[in-house]
């Protein structure tokens, strides 16, 4: 294998540094158009509510806890409508499980609690039900209805760390 | 007491490990082979140990032994054997040993291997390997251990703890909480540990990679060792992703197979490294070129195998996969930061001797092509790890989360992965240095019209429009005949050189060079996979409706009646199944099975689609069916998926590629 001349390898790099270049370059305004087009702003149902008229059109994200009478889907239509109540930021939760569901119960059974109507259009998840987490991705409508795309759910007390009732022993 | 037992022999493994650790250390230090040997032999206890301790476990789930706590949350009385068994990785602490296991039995296998005159990267890969297990071990001893049971104390509280608290006496609920039932699934039995196997392999290479690096050797020899640990454990990862591709697809129940969901990402970003690493280590077998580079990316693939583990585990990000808010991150992430500082710093510290031999030249040669590959999956890790850490990045920066979506994702990647399908397709055209050599020379043109019609006919026939679908679909075919010609040119020179039979002649090139065609398959799965993806994600259509018994609904030509509704009870589960049956111009063409399982005793209920599948689409239904009490309505949501099916078999043709390309060779003369 023959070794190139020193100049011919600057040469040789400089065209894998331009080409690998452009290719970053394409790739970071990709990037930035995608972040623009798509990215959603994770709030909680009180932020939502007090910024209600600044967020027109915006992408969001919601976390709140769902109350559970409030679920109607009318399958004629296709229509879901539930309605969440506020819960505090991810960060401020307490860590852990059983916290995480205290705090849903607590939102739910609170009647001064703000809350937020959804609306979806599509099926209910298998998830969606009391005091059950939900993430909702979408858009906020004039009269203040959080127009759901996406429905994440997390029941978090069921399966884990939450310890049975006494049977026998 | 059987929980004591299997909790005993968890602790020795973890002493033994320690053991094993200052052992090897002792060795490579002041070079005594005797504690080596006797590390190494450490390494058939630790397995016999952790062994009995997960025998003991799956007894205990087999046993529905409800006093420990995770026997107690994963199964119940409903559940048949197999899944009681399989409830080992339905939890936390359990798959936790499970990966243990695993890891203790990869450590074994490569330490039972013979040591030739590399003895001095083993000792020190042994060292590495030690650290790991050790650590591992250490989490299932002092923070998630499956073997606590539940105690009721005398102040009327309940605890978990191994041993009983003074007072106390035992609780025996008189059923489990059961597993999850998104996770009762057959393809559950696989995913997991086909996935862990894929993360855990790369101890391996990892451990290599150190210990060459702390010896100093300037030479590939780590590399050779370690190719077909990598080749495998990169095999394990694809079929674990696929599989958990597959069980969305069946389970889920919303017509996809990936939805970029934060743990989903974080698996893809080691298997993206790792390619990275398959293509650039033939760069330094060949060339003695990017040595720093492949020490760089089997760090980084090894990283984000914990780091996958982590944010599995940790409970750091929502999403479907997260356990429970655990204790092990601390821990976990004093582990990552030690294994990061140490194998960069060793980088580092050897930089300088690591130096290339050889520059690869600008041009459409495979260096080049390569060194593209790796720049175009290194971007896809970036901006795949960008999009897991964008909202906590965005929190800090600007106080308010931003999180990114599926949306997002598909809008950067996409056209990155056609990129990659594009240099699959063209990467046999290129020869090895040199420029602008087409092998195929003028017979590219003929390949580039013949691959034309594929979209073509998509146009016409299928009367899809959509340009991206029919770009990529031509790129497709392009790909696939640019491998074929290749493949038959190869046959034919055979042919005219041996002469004999067109069926060896047909076999002759793969048989001289398996590792070539084992990459060539590979490819080709990879693009068959693609295939798969352009179908769902370009041309999927779907109806959402609600039928009354006798109704039909029409989708893409097929017709669908909606022809009974049965309820039937089995095991705490009530099932809802409805019958479809699917005709199109008249004839009939089966029926689909929608169902709902709702599971009575957690008041949660599940959807099974009904699927019928063959290589040209996939007729998938679910059945929402809100109402129970209309015993004469369904809602449906009803999905025509084309081209579906070629998604599982890429994968197997990657599969069976990999393990041609994994197979020793006849010894080759050295260039």
């Amino acid at each position: 294998m023959k070794k190139p001349s020193s100049a011919g390898l600057k040469n040789n790099r400089i065209k894998f540094i331009i080409g690998g270049g452009l290719f970053l370059v394409a790739v970071i305004l990709m990037v930035i158009s995608a972040t623009k087009a798509t990215s959603e702003f994770f709030m909680t149902v009180k932020e939502v509510l007090e910024a209600e008229d600044d967020l027109q059109g915006q992408n969001l994200r919601v976390s709140g806890a769902v109350i559970g009478d409030s679920i109607a889907y009318d399958a004629k239509t296709g229509e879901l409508r539930f309605v969440i109540a506020h819960i505090p930021a991810d960060k401020d939760l307490v860590k852990g499980d059983s916290g995480l569901s205290e705090v849903l119960h607590q939102a739910v059974n609170d009647p001064n609690n703000p809350r937020l109507d959804v609306y979806h259009r599509g099926s209910p998840p298998d998830m969606l039900r009391d005091e059950a987490q939900a993430i909702l991705t979408g858009t906020l409508n004039p009269e203040g209805v959080f127009i759901a795309e996406e429905l994440l759910l997390k029941c978090p007390s069921k399966y884990e760390e939450a310890l049975p009732d006494p049977v026998e022993h | 007491m059987l929980s004591v037992f299997g909790y005993l022999a968890l602790a020795l493994a973890f002493l033994l490990a320690v053991f094993g650790l200052m052992a090897a250390l002792f060795g490579v230090i002041l070079k005594e082979p005797a504690w080596i040997k006797s590390a190494r032999s450490a390494l058939l206890l630790i397995f016999l140990l952790v062994t009995i301790s997960l025998v003991v476990l799956l007894l205990l789930l087999a046993g529905l032994r409800f006093e420990l706590g995770y026997v107690y949350s994963v199964t119940s009385r409903d559940m048949p054997l197999y899944m009681r068994l399989t409830a080992l990785w339905g939890g936390q602490s359990g798959s936790l040993l499970f990966w243990s296991w695993l890891l203790a039995g990869f450590s074994l296998f490569f330490g039972l291997r013979k040591w030739r005159q590399e003895n001095d990267i083993l000792a020190w890969a042994l060292v590495v390997v030690f650290f790991t297990l050790g650590f591992f071990l250490m989490i299932n001893v002092f923070f998630e251990s499956p073997f606590e049971r539940l105690w009721q104390m005398p102040d009327g509280s309940r605890i978990l703890s191994l041993l009983s608290p003074s007072g106390a006496w035992l609780l025996t609920p008189a059923d489990g909480q059961g597993l999850n039932p998104l996770l009762r699934h057959p393809g559950m039995i696989w995913h997991p540990p086909v996935l862990y196997l894929g993360f855990i392999g790369f101890i391996i290479p990892f451990a290599l990679a150190v210990g060459s690096l702390a010896v100093g050797r300037r030479d590939r020899r780590w590399l050779e060792i370690a190719r077909p640990w990598i080749l495998i454990t990169w095999v394990f990862l694809s079929l674990g992703l696929v599989l958990g591709m597959r069980w969305a697809y069946d389970v889920l129940g919303w017509g996809g197979y990936w939805g970029w969901d934060p743990v989903e990402v974080a698996a893809l970003l080691p298997w993206l490294s790792a390619t990275a690493l398959l293509h650039t280590q033939i760069l330094q077998e060949r060339r003695d070129s990017f040595k720093r580079w492949n020490y760089a990316l089997v760090v980084l693939t090894f990283v984000l195998v914990i780091f996958g583990t982590f944010i599995t585990r940790s409970g750091v990000l929502s999403s479907v996969h997260t356990f429970a808010g655990s204790s092990i991150w601390l821990p976990m992430l004093i582990y990552t930061a030690v294994l990061v500082l140490v194998s960069l710093g060793l980088l580092v510290y050897r930089w300088r001797d690591l130096r290339a031999e050889y520059e690869p030249e600008f041009g459409f040669n495979k260096e080049t092509l390569v060194l593209f590959t790796n720049m175009v999956l290194l971007s896809i890790l970036v901006i795949c790890l960008l999009g897991v850490i964008y909202p906590l990045l965005s929190e800090l920066l600007t106080n308010t989360q931003i999180t990114v979506g599926p949306a997002w994702y598909k809008r950067i990647t996409g056209p990155l992965f056609i990129v990659l399908v594009l240099l699959a397709g063209v990467c046999p055209l290129a020869v090895w240095s040199g420029t602008n050599l087409l092998r195929l020379k003028k017979r590219v043109w003929i390949v580039l019209l013949l691959s034309a019609l594929v979209p073509l006919l998509t146009w016409l026939l299928g009367e899809v429009r959509n340009i991206v679908v029919l770009a990529s679909l031509w790129l497709v075919g392009f790909s696939i005949l640019v491998m074929l010609a290749d493949y038959l040119q190869q046959a034919i020179a055979a042919q005219r050189k041996h002469g004999g039979h067109i069926i060896s002649a047909l076999w002759a090139p793969v048989r001289r060079n398996l590792r070539r065609y084992g990459g060539v398959l590979v490819h080709l799965g990879i693009i068959l996979m693609t295939i798969g993806i352009i179908g769902i994600e370009g041309l999927q259509q779907e109806v959402q409706t609600n039928l009354a018994i006798g109704e039909q609904v029409e989708l893409s030509g097929f017709i669908f009646k909606f022809e009974s509704l049965e309820h039937s009870e089995d095991a705490g589960r009530l099932i809802t199944e409805a019958v479809l049956t699917i005709s199109r111009d008249g004839k009939p063409r089966g029926a689909l099975y929608p169902r709902r399982e709702i599971f009575t005793n957690m008041g949660l209920a599940i959807t099974h689609p009904g699927l019928k599948s063959n290589l040209a689409e996939d007729l998938y239904a679910i059945l929402i069916d809100w109402q129970p009490d209309s015993q004469d309505q369904g809602a449906f949501s009803i999905y025509y998926n084309p081209l579906v099916s070629w998604l599982w078999i890429g994968a197997a043709v990657l599969t069976f590629g990999a393990i041609l390309a994994v197979l020793p060779e006849k010894p080759r003369k050295t260039r």
